[in-house]
């Protein structure tokens, strides 16, 4: 197999958008995904002489870019306090008897097969965007980086009974938006 | 309370909970007993695991879903010239 070399002048032709996409699913501000996505095209540059063409050029740029992006939800920690220390209230409402109100609408979807369902993510996309810096970053953080609840926990400070909370009452908003702007054209 | 005066407003915490973390027994016996009479919890746990599903396609590196979605040119032009003037 031949060995992957990197063509730094085709970079922003070819992976810009799909760096920023990506970054962008990530964090709300659309200023910080650009600086990202810059950070990580100028950290590539300088470290050219470490890539060892045992990825592609597409990969190995993901890679930079995913650590700025770890690092830059470490850095802002100190911004956006992730613990439940100015709690929102969850959004589902029940009535006297307990039961959910209004009642869940049946999705008629297998969760695995949803994924085809381009127009649904794009529902999604847009409801994540409606979420708080705090329910987005750990919405993300659990369900979009993939981190484990130990490890959320212990890299940014947050108790795990709180942690729970809040990852429901995210999932809760997501639904009832996912509700009102998806469901509501059927 | 007994398992069979459970609501969904008791168990529903325990549908998403169970997403991020193991149940202790009880708690999944008592999950496990609602959901076995609650078709609407039912639904309710499979519109969470949608969202799981939907949210990690939107991740991926190559998600398509949101391709209209472009840096801005003004950006790029910069990034480029940058570049150029490094190599």
């Amino acid at each position: 197999m031949s060995e992957e070399i990197l063509e730094p002048e085709k970079w922003v032709e070819q992976y810009a958008d799909m760096l920023y996409r990506y970054t962008l699913v990530r964090v709300k501000d659309p200023d910080v995904a650009e600086e990202l996505v810059q950070t990580t095209f100028f950290a590539a540059l300088k470290s050219q002489h470490t890539f060892a063409g045992k990825s592609t050029e597409k990969t190995w740029l993901f890679g930079i870019l995913k650590h700025k992006t770890m690092d830059h939800f470490r850095a802002a920690k100190k911004n956006i306090n992730l613990d439940l220390s100015d709690p929102e209230g969850d959004s589902i409402q029940f009535d006297p008897m307990g039961h959910m109100v209004p009642p869940p609408n049946n999705w008629n979807l297998n969760p695995e097969k949803a994924v085809e369902n381009k127009e649904l993510a794009q529902v999604l996309a847009k409801c994540l965007n409606g979420l708080s810096e705090k329910f987005h970053r750990i919405f993300v953080l659990k369900e979009i980086e993939g981190l484990s609840s130990e490890e959320i926990c212990k890299e940014f400070g947050v108790k795990p009974t709180n942690l729970w909370v809040m990852l429901h009452r995210a999932r809760n908003q997501l639904k009832l938006c996912m509700e009102a702007n998806w469901l509501s054209k059927e | 309370m007994s398992i069979f005066k459970m609501t969904c407003k008791d168990v529903y915490p325990l549908i998403s909970e169970e997403m991020d973390r193991p149940l202790s027994f009880g708690a999944r016996v008592r999950l496990k007993m609602h959901l076995g009479i609650c078709s609407l919890c039912e639904i309710y746990r499979k519109q969470l695991a949608t969202l799981r599903s939907l949210a990690r396609s939107l991740g991926k590196e190559d998600s398509r879903i949101t391709e209209t979605t472009v840096l801005n040119p003004e950006t790029k032009e910069k990034i480029q010239k940058f570049i150029k003037e490094k190599i």
